[in-house]
């Protein structure tokens, strides 16, 4: 079917097969960052905002996105600050699931901009760092809600 | 091979197709059958994508019911707040599937419909004494959930019938509730025991304690049990003799039946302990 | 040009080793920009799918390929026959032995193994033609079990084919009817006297299960043919070996294989030796066609795995607590083909008496064929599994003395120039320090309030012990540009130990630039060297001294071209930041300078070029030893404190402190980030993570069910260590880290369960379900 989307603030158009997967959608059209990792929504590594929403890109039909807005990793401003603590805290090791993790916590951060400790597990707790960067991910992530509610302060 | 999808515009125009198309499947979120599909099991089957039929992913509040369109996303159910305020059991259980990937894509009804054994909703929603609305061609029916899971991954939907509801009674007043997932191995893993307790409460008191219990048997299960002038103590008691009738438990990488029922125990225990807290007054 | 340094603010203050610096790819890393090997540009390639084994041992009777080859899409579908049809005896490769095919040839050895492959024009349709393939099976009877692979009269290989990859390994025998691949013995005094005359004595059977790697990137091998080249883009901890399988098994020469890899989305051992690439490459090469393979998670389960181990052990201690002697007795089940096993049953044979100082000692280390997955090197190399028995059994000694187990083992820990068992000394391998700061860390001494409610609190503690492989051979290629930027080339892999950085920083560090300054080349075996391998945590030593050295002749090579320009001698010359001074005259040259007026160009680039090569005593054959066993040793130490949930089972660790003597850390925050990764997966290995197999099937073979650790399984509290006791020979004192916390953590869980609870546990992991049911008395 022909269908349209919109990623990372781009319009595309392309034709994809009824049973075709964003995953592989997305990985067709350049977007690396992302990537497979299992294969069954367990690891994180493809994770991709669909209108706003964390979703496993290799269990969602492509099909199903139809005029949806899709944000991968590469679609997050230079100076977003999840990117910058991520950076700031050297929240990677071989950095193969890290866009899926930042994408979490954009998501985590604009549903819950001060999210708790646990919180923070709760949501990540679906991704897996096999290299165990997990320390700086966590630290990551409540530095990056910090650093969202100082710039909102200064606006 | 790669399945067809069919993507109808109207629940008739779904009916029809799944009486067409027997070997077809309702695409609701679609999580499990793609894992299914990857794994091999699934093969060659036809999609009804189900999610173009509007109406389908409504949340909608009756006098009796909070009604649940099969289309509604298992995150929107954990972060309803007016789902929260009138069902906290079934936000708690909600918010503990899997990971919030997997919750914003897994549908209402395709996660009934699963009828996998370990899923936590149903276990809440048996305890609230929710049915399924059960709409094929020419009949609209609604079962019980306490009679929807049948067997191992059977469930009583029929050829031809799509989940178009999940309701919830407001009629059922719990006084306190909890849900409890234990896992064996990782904390993100699938539970080894999951329980749900509600308290049900009129004028006088507490009267019934209902429990469902999921991994625990081929099917999640519930029952009731009278505790009408039971204390904590002998609340436990009487309701983990049901417990111990109703666990059945099946031996897999998650443990043997043995330690399963030991832990199926355990979440009775702390769900019944921690509901009971919630009760004001004690008693 | 040049001018007065009085004039110039330079400083050399841009000290780079030790500083933290930011990992060199870490912004596109982060973004997700970076590219990995499957991202890489290749030519328009047809698809790999592969049917495989359903079957652990059998005879392949016949292989139905019509329906597959009816598929539209599918181009062919090769066989083990078609291949070895070709190739012969030559399609047989391995490290230790030549003993795996990439394809089965007559017949299955586990479950998984490939017996078809289907090439076609996408990925679906071969993968769904793979599915196509029928194969007769002849069953035989399959070896399933590590002691019934050593007792029983089934084997796995009719005969032994040595291989001649490695100088360590070329006393390697062909034998046949034997599932025992190889034998390591180490004795040294005298077992049975010292046992006889001991005070107390503690033994146990010890078991770690098979674990899979699950580094989340994917496999991915793409091969084509240029000219009469062969080229390869492959996920590859080795590349230097394995453009040299391939040679060897394509009978050409090695500058007609030409592998490259990108930095590594986790490797931990999987992506070593032979993989999908020699299958990939046979079939490339032979039907001149460009073809990639892109494996599934399910895939990579069973590609290769840790290896799972058994250890019967036993260790006596005299009358004031002193261990006299320690027996180990090791099978390692590595499954249908060697790999590099029997390395692994020798190089952590020598080290299964822990690190003490043990007079006498015994240990038989066994390499054994079973019909399963090959199991392969996985991050510590055999060591962790051990540490496992040792540091259980000296727990149990102390308590039977009734001593704190740290003080017991700090009375025999082997210290700077003690001899251990094997006959090589110490050095640089602080136990005593990585020990004391563990415990220290998690207030060992402090009092622990035990029953609480339903938990039972415990603390324990673990060493570990780990020899560098040795010898090896590492070297650099450095080209420093007029801009007074440089260029290295090196065939270590970047997995996201951080040696690109870490490497950057040794040349910055001795030419005196910055952050940006120094470019390290991906592997690529046209540019980059020969290198042994990126793995056994030894590419900051091997490939840090060989970039040192190549930073140092480079500097040498500036010093002097700029003495000739300045008109002084080469002693008075100091490279300072940017140039070149005489410290008579003060005159200075920068880098920029000095290349153009020697080349009389811009954009000009000088090269130098290093290696450094470590050898050995190959350890006697029939005890084991040898006074260098290995050019370092490494050091680590693990303690926790932890609660156990009577009712459930369930383990919670609210502090597990690592320490590892990393000699010098080269970056420290890398260093500290290995140690926590280590941990962390060291402590899936301690709690959940295994392989459980079936009559020879793998039944949780799916991220659904396989367990990793998420960050709701991290302690409350981790504190990595550093510890740093300079190494004489180490670049900067360094030596490596990635292995050094993984080492200890189980047994370090184990013997706090055991404090908390009163009970030993033997077998990995420690679920829920083996502690509640021992806490029962109904356990296994």
């Amino acid at each position: 079917m022909n269908m349209v989307f919109q990623i990372n603030g781009r319009d595309v158009g392309i034709e994809v097969s009824d049973s075709e997967l964003l995953l592989d959608t997305l990985r067709h059209i350049g977007f690396s960052s992302v990537r497979e990792g299992c294969g069954v929504g367990a690891c994180g590594s493809c994770t991709v905002l669909v209108d706003g929403k964390s979703v496993s890109s290799c269990l969602v039909l492509t099909s199903r996105c139809n005029g949806s807005s899709i944000l991968t990793s590469e679609g997050l401003a230079d100076d977003d600050p999840v990117v910058s603590q991520f950076i700031k805290n050297g929240a990677a090791q071989c950095g193969y699931c890290i866009p899926g993790f930042v994408m979490m916590v954009s998501e985590l951060l604009s549903e819950n901009p001060i999210p708790t400790e646990q919180e923070i597990y709760n949501h990540l707790e679906g991704n897996i760092c096999r290299c165990g960067s997990y320390p700086e991910i966590v630290q990551a992530a409540m530095d990056a809600s910090k650093a969202k509610q100082t710039s909102k302060l200064t606006c | 091979m790669r399945p067809n999808v069919f993507r109808p515009q109207s629940l008739q125009e779904a009916c029809s197709l799944l009486e067409e198309h027997e070997e077809a499947l309702v695409y609701g979120g679609g999580t499990a059958l793609q894992i299914l599909l990857k794994q091999g099991i699934l093969v060659g089957s036809s999609f009804i994508d189900i999610s173009g039929i509007p109406g389908l992913a409504e949340i909608s509040f009756t006098d009796d019911f909070l009604r649940v369109g099969p289309m509604v996303t298992l995150r929107r159910m954990e972060r309803s707040e007016e789902i929260r305020e009138l069902f906290s059991l079934a936000s708690s259980a909600y918010a503990k599937v899997a990971n919030p990937r997997v919750r914003n894509t897994a549908t209402v009804g395709g996660n009934i419909a699963h009828g996998d054994y370990r899923l936590d909703p149903p276990v809440a929603l048996l305890v609230l004494g929710a049915s399924v609305e059960l709409t094929s061609r020419n009949s609209i029916r609604k079962v019980p959930l306490e009679e929807f899971f049948v067997d191992f991954q059977v469930t009583d939907i029929s050829a031809g019938e799509i989940v178009t509801a999940v309701e919830i009674p407001r009629s059922i007043h719990l006084a306190g509730s909890s849900f409890v997932k234990l896992s064996s191995l990782s904390a993100n893993d699938w539970p080894s025991a999951s329980a749900a307790v509600g308290l049900m409460e009129n004028d006088n008191g507490v009267h019934t304690l209902r429990l469902a219990l999921g991994a625990l048997a081929a099917t999640p299960v519930m029952a009731t049990v009278d505790i009408r002038n039971l204390n904590l103590d002998q609340t436990l008691e009487a309701s983990l003799s049901k417990a111990m009738e109703l666990m059945d438990p099946i031996a897999d990488v998650r443990g043997s039946v043995k330690y399963k029922l030991r832990l199926g125990r355990v979440a009775v225990e702390e769900a019944i302990r921690s509901a009971w807290k919630e009760v004001p007054n004690g008693r | 040009m040049g001018g007065d340094l009085t004039n110039l603010e330079i400083e050399n203050d841009a000290a780079a080793v030790g500083q933290s610096w930011q990992r060199s790819d870490l912004e596109a890393k982060v973004r997700g920009t970076f590219r990995y090997t499957a991202d890489l540009p290749v030519p328009r390639c047809l698809y790999l799918g592969v049917h495989r084994a359903s079957q652990p041992h059998a005879r392949i009777l016949n292989i139905d390929i019509s329906s597959a080859l009816e598929m539209p899409g599918v181009v062919r579908v090769v066989t083990g026959a078609d291949l070895f049809g070709i190739y012969g005896e030559l399609i047989y490769t391995g490290p230790a032995f030549a003993d795996q095919p990439p394809i089965a040839i007559d017949k299955v050895r586990y479950v998984g193994e490939p017996i078809a492959v289907v090439v076609a024009t996408d990925l679906i349709t071969a993968r769904a033609a793979a599915d196509e393939v029928y194969v007769e099976y002849g069953e035989l009877p399959a070896v399933l079990d590590v002691d019934d692979a050593i007792s029983g009269s089934d084997y796995v290989h009719e005969h032994l084919r040595p291989s001649s990859v490695f100088s360590d390994l070329k006393h390697l025998q062909g034998r046949g009817e034997t599932n025992v691949n190889y034998e390591y013995n180490l004795t040294s005094g005298d077992v049975e006297k010292a046992k006889a005359n001991s005070d107390k004595t503690v033994s146990g059977e010890f078991w770690c299960p098979p674990t899979s790697h699950v580094a989340i990137e994917l496999f991915s091998t793409t091969a084509w043919v240029e000219g009469n080249r062969l080229e390869v883009v492959t996920t590859t901890q080795t590349p230097s070996y394995v453009r040299q399988a391939l040679a060897s098994m394509l009978d050409i020469r090695l500058n007609q294989v030409r592998v490259r890899t990108q930095p590594l989305g986790g490797g931990f051992g999987s992506k070593m030796y032979d993989r999908l690439e020699p299958l990939v490459a046979a079939i490339s090469w032979t039907y001149k066609l460009a073809v990639k393979l892109e494996i599934t998670r399910e895939e990579t389960f069973v590609l290769t795995t840790r290896h799972g181990v058994a250890v019967s052990s036993q260790m006596s201690a005299d009358s004031i607590g002193m261990i006299v002697s320690a027996e180990a007795d090791v099978r390692y089940d590595t499954g249908a083909y060697a790999d590099i096993g029997p390395r692994i049953a020798s190089k952590s044979g020598m080290v299964a008496c822990g690190p003490y100082k043990v007079a006498n000692a015994r240990v038989r280390s066994r390499c054994i064929y079973t019909n399963k997955t090959s199991a392969g090197p996985f991050r510590g190399f055999g060591v962790p599994q051990v540490t496992w028995s040792h540091e259980s059994l000296v727990d149990e000694l102390a308590r039977e003395f009734g001593e704190d187990p740290a003080q017991f083992r700090r009375k025999n820990l082997l210290r700077e120039g003690d001899v251990a068992p094997m006959g090589t000394v110490m050095h640089s391998a602080d136990f005593v320090g990585c020990m004391d700061a563990v415990t220290s860390a998690i207030g060992w001494n402090t009092p622990l309030e035990r029953a609480r409610g339903p938990w039972r609190w415990g603390r324990g503690v673990a060493v570990g012990i780990k020899a560098v492989l040795t010898p090896t051979i590492s070297n650099a290629v450095l080209q420093l540009n007029q801009d007074a930027s440089a260029t290295l080339l090196i065939s270590t892999v970047d997995m996201g130990q951080g040696s690109d950085t870490i490497m950057a920083q040794i040349v910055a560090e001795i030419l005196c630039l910055g952050p940006d300054q120094v470019r390290v080349v991906n592997p690529d075996t046209d540019i980059t060297p020969y290198d042994t391998i990126t793995a056994g945590s030894r590419s900051t030593y091997h490939t840090g001294n060989a970039v040192k050295k190549v930073a140092e002749r480079m500097r040498e090579k500036l010093i002097s071209i700029a003495a000739q320009l300045l008109g002084v001698s080469e002693t008075d010359c100091k490279l300072t930041n940017g140039g070149v001074v005489a410290s008579s005259s003060q005159k200075y040259l920068s880098i920029d300078e000095i290349m153009q007026l020697h080349f009389g160009a811009i954009g000009t680039t000088l090269t130098t070029e290093s290696n450094f090569t470590t050898e050995w005593i190959p350890y006697d054959k029939e005890t084991g030893q040898s006074v260098k066993v290995t050019e370092h040793w490494f050091a680590g130490a693990a303690a926790v404190e932890l609660g156990v949930d009577t009712r459930t089972g369930r383990i919670h660790i609210a502090h597990l402190a690592v320490a590892g003597d990393v000699g010098r850390a080269i970056n420290p925050a890398l260093v500290k980030q290995q140690l926590e990764g280590g941990a962390i997966m060291g402590l899936g290995h301690a709690l959940f993570d295994e392989i459980v197999m079936d009559h020879g099937q793998m039944i949780n073979g799916t991220l659904l069910d396989y367990q990793l650790p998420s960050v709701k399984d991290l302690p409350d509290r981790l504190t990595p260590i550093i510890i740093e006791n300079p190494h004489q020979t180490g670049p900067f004192g360094a030596k490596g880290v990635g292995e050094t916390a993984i080492i200890p953590i189980a047994p370090s869980i184990a013997n706090a369960v055991r404090d908390a609870i009163g009970i030993r546990f033997t077998r990995l992991p420690l679920t829920p379900e083996r502690l509640l049911m021992a806490m029962a008395g109904e356990g296994d």
